[in-house]
């Protein structure tokens, strides 16, 4: 592993994060509406008091040299919505959440997905092939509300197998983590499966049957260790996608994930854990894009990290 | 450092997938209540508690000076009594000397004033420091007009007894008491653990229950206090899940996973016959309010004629949550609430009201734009009421639906001709309502102000006989929603909702309070002492 590659890597990684961080700043305060509005308007003196307790008292200018001072310690500063909590404190709780029922989406959807496209690559005149490309493009069509609530009456009202939804047991995982699974599993059989055929017509493929090597060392060996390059390469961002959460999921089968923030902390209007949210799931890509750079040169030895 | 920690989460967490705990389905053999909150509270601190979450699991955390009875009727509760000096201006309230907090020290008067000081400092930044506006000095010293909190109307005179100075008479103030933020807090405690006072290792309490457990964004577990001063609640635990999906909590609850939740609109319907089904009448209003300021509803004939427009008895048919149509604005189950008031359906005389405003011919009117929040409730409405203004008076009007705080910011700057608002009862008075559409009120964005009405208002505040305050509320009501026509009162919300009748001693109201005391499952009656 080139160590200078990694290194140059993660400096790259701060003015991304500074460019991230500037960006939504920006856009966080140009859309109307502030996090103390309420139904219920404020007298001024109170408006006064809390716009001095959270710095909103100063320009837009201050309030981002003071936001960006407090980043470069590590500090994320206080939530506006959950009042005494700060936003790391947030992000420690519900991460955690979010990266156990992603981790186990992600599972799924790589044994389904590759499984998948390893079995219609393999067959691939077959029916096997035509009912795998249609259960694919299903997966990735149906949307994942529509998919939970079946599995729901399914699962948990009929057979009354699983808990509908809370996080109490590890029986909780299953429902939303199929959920979130499947259509990536979807994405990823259709992937692997034009891959492992782009692959398997290669001219090194014909080589090897003619050297009369089986089809599984063909296909386990030399096809899909060279169609993984694709495979690897959405799987850094998909990873990210799925450990940060989903508000659907995690709404529908009350997940106490991240995954909900990305919308109510703008609903709310709670400025410091738009940042903080994003700037997480900004990490977690460049984080998951570094790998993916690492993964291409075990599976390929042309690539040189430079 | 934050960050870093964040990161190295990410292995830990995966790691924890196999280590959960044990569902909510075991065997339990304590009597256990659990229902839904419909998202995490924003606080346990009750000097800074604005919303309904918050104030549920507080409610049976802690008790004020007053609380009240199953009919909102003000009761003693902390304050045994309490005496009113002749002028009404001075409250004194004497307390129970029997009450502990749940570390064993005993209740001090002065902990009220330094909550009640607490509330009004303005380092607090709390936005109910307005609850105590009434007292002497407290809007000067929450507005930083004055620095010393001894000049602000409340001084625990002896252990058990707290004088309270009011600014001018407000007959409601006992029922004032009730609110959250007028509860007592230890100054000890809270300098001591800051920001971390309300979690479960800090928090103090002297309620019927106790914070055993706050798994944030996902659940709290009350426990019974034994050391409540009414006796330990038959309840052994409350736990409160996260739930932001009302049909969720219905799958839980059909599925014996919860024991009370509130049925989403779209359900109300299938479960009115459903035993475990209960209706409530709530203290909220639904309005339509008019932009005074500009033309066409700078006319009163014109507002009236629109209002006159609408038959409201539609609403709660398309709605079909129990809701009660209502051209007055004091709610059903309030003091002076009167159905008599208010502009009834009429299209006839909503027609000549317009001609005799110079629009005979409804098309001469200018484009007209109804706002609402963007919500599938408010949109049913607004097109029911677009579609009865176009068959009864003839006029087309525009809908424009805006997120939540970008239309509140649009109230705010540039009102809508006609908009959408609601108001939940703080506390059970006529004030908290009526109040809202004074000259001077920061809640009132139509831009209309009448000297007669602003009059009658802080009249009736200060009126101790009832007969004589109804007849303010009532004249008060008549130029709000028919002489002056300023805001179109639509209908009042309800709850509807299903309990587990395994439990009885539930206590519901109007006002939405929760106090979950007095529950007990049925097979369970030994409990209490």
């Amino acid at each position: 592993m080139n160590l200078s590659f990694l290194i140059r890597r993660l400096l790259t990684t701060l003015p991304v994060l500074w460019l991230v961080a500037s960006l939504t700043f920006v856009i966080m305060h140009l859309v109307p509406g502030g996090p103390f509005d309420r139904e219920k308007k404020l007298p001024p003196e109170i408006q006064a008091n809390i716009d001095a307790k959270y710095h909103l008292d100063l320009s837009l200018g201050e309030q981002y040299l003071f936001y960006m001072k407090g980043l470069l310690r590590g500090d994320l500063g206080p939530s506006y919505k959950y009042i005494g909590r700060d936003v790391s404190d947030v992000i420690a709780d519900s991460l955690p959440v979010s990266m156990q029922l992603g981790a186990a989406a992600l599972l799924i959807a790589l044994v389904l997905g590759l499984g998948a496209g390893l079995s219609a690559a393999a067959n691939s005149s077959s029916r096997f092939n035509h009912l795998s490309l249609f259960a694919a493009t299903a997966g990735i069509s149906i949307p994942n509300f529509v998919l939970g609530a079946f599995l729901i009456l399914v699962f948990s009202h009929q057979l009354k197998w699983l808990p509908p939804a809370l996080w109490e047991d590890s029986r909780s995982i299953i429902l939303p983590a199929i959920t979130l699974g499947l259509a990536p599993a979807a994405y990823i059989a259709r992937l692997s499966r034009s891959s492992l055929m782009e692959a398997a017509a290669q001219d090194y493929v014909r080589t090897a049957r003619a050297k009369g090597l089986s089809e599984m060392r063909i296909l386990f060996v030399h096809v899909l260790k060279n169609a993984l390059t694709p495979i690897i390469t959405i799987i850094g961002p998909l990873t990210a996608a799925l450990v940060t959460g989903s508000f659907v999921v995690e709404f529908i089968f009350s997940v106490p994930g991240m995954g909900k923030f990305f919308i109510t902390a703008v609903t709310n209007r709670d400025y410091p854990l738009i940042m903080g949210v994003t700037l997480v799931y900004a990490l977690l890509i460049i984080i998951a894009n570094l790998v993916v750079d690492l993964l291409y040169t075990l599976v390929d030895p042309r690539v040189q990290l430079e | 450092m934050k960050l870093f920690l964040i990161g190295i989460l990410v292995t830990a967490s995966v790691a924890g997938l196999f280590f959960m705990q044990q569902g909510p389905n075991a065997p339990d053999t304590q009597a256990t209540f659990r229902m839904a909150l419909s998202s995490e509270p924003p606080t346990l601190d009750w000097s800074l508690a604005t919303d309904n979450v918050s104030m549920r699991v507080i409610e049976n955390l802690m008790e004020g000076l007053v609380s009240f009875d199953k009919d909102l009727k003000p009761q003693p509760a902390i304050a045994t009594h309490w005496q009113v000096s002749e002028e009404g201006l001075r409250y004194t309230f004497y307390l129970r000397k029997d009450v502990y907090w749940s570390d064993g020290r005993a209740l001090r008067a002065a902990d009220f004033e330094y909550a009640w000081k607490r509330l009004l400092n303005p380092e607090t930044a709390s936005e109910y420091a307005y609850f105590l506006y009434d007292l002497k000095n407290a809007t000067e010293y929450n507005g930083g007009k004055i620095d010393d909190p001894s000049k602000v109307g409340v001084k625990a005179l002896d252990q058990h007894t707290l004088q309270v100075d009011l600014k001018k008479k407000a007959v409601y103030f006992p029922a004032m008491t009730t609110f959250v933020g007028t509860f007592p807090q230890r100054e000890d405690l809270i300098t001591r653990f800051a920001n971390r006072w309300t979690e479960p290792e800090h928090l103090v309490t002297l309620g019927p229950f106790q914070l055993k457990e706050w798994q944030h964004e996902y659940r709290l577990t009350l426990t019974a206090n034994p050391h409540y001063y009414e006796g330990r609640p038959p309840l052994d635990r409350i736990i409160f899940y996260l739930v932001e999906e009302e049909t969720t909590a219905l799958t839980l609850y059909e599925t014996g996973g919860l024991d009370r939740v509130s049925l989403p609109p779209i359900a109300i319907p299938s479960y009115q016959d459903h035993p475990d089904y209960h209706h409530v009448p709530f203290l909220r209003g639904y309005y339509y309010g008019f932009n005074h300021q500009a033309p066409p509803f700078n006319n009163a004939k014109i507002r009236r004629a629109f209002s006159m427009a609408i038959d409201r008895s539609e609403l709660p048919q398309i709605l079909k949550g129990g809701e009660i149509a209502a051209g007055s604005w004091i709610p059903e189950g309030m003091f002076a609430h009167n159905a008599k008031i208010g502009l009834n359906f009429n299209p006839e005389k909503a027609k000549q009201l317009l001609a005799e405003a110079g629009y005979a011919d409804p098309s001469k009117l200018p484009e007209i734009t109804l706002s609402f929040n963007t919500d599938p409730t408010n949109r049913l409405i607004a097109q029911n009421i677009q579609a009865q203004w176009k068959k009864n008076l003839g006029i087309d009007i525009q809908l424009d639906n805006l997120e939540w705080k970008v239309y509140l910011k649009q109230l705010q700057t540039e009102t809508p001709q006609i908009f959408r608002l609601g108001w939940g009862a703080d506390y059970p008075d006529p004030d908290n309502f009526m109040n809202l559409f004074t000259g001077t009120s920061g809640n009132n964005y139509t831009g209309w102000a009448n000297p007669s009405y602003d009059d009658l208002i802080s009249e009736a505040a200060s009126e101790s006989l009832p007969e004589k305050r109804l007849a303010l509320y009532d004249r008060a009501q008549r130029i709000l929603t028919e002489e002056d026509a300023a805001i179109m009162p639509l209908f009042f919300a309800s709850q509807n909702l299903l309990v587990n009748p395994k439990f009885e001693g539930m206590m519901l109201n109007a006002m939405d309070i929760l106090p979950l005391k007095h529950l007990r499952p049925i097979s369970h009656k030994g409990g209490d002492s």
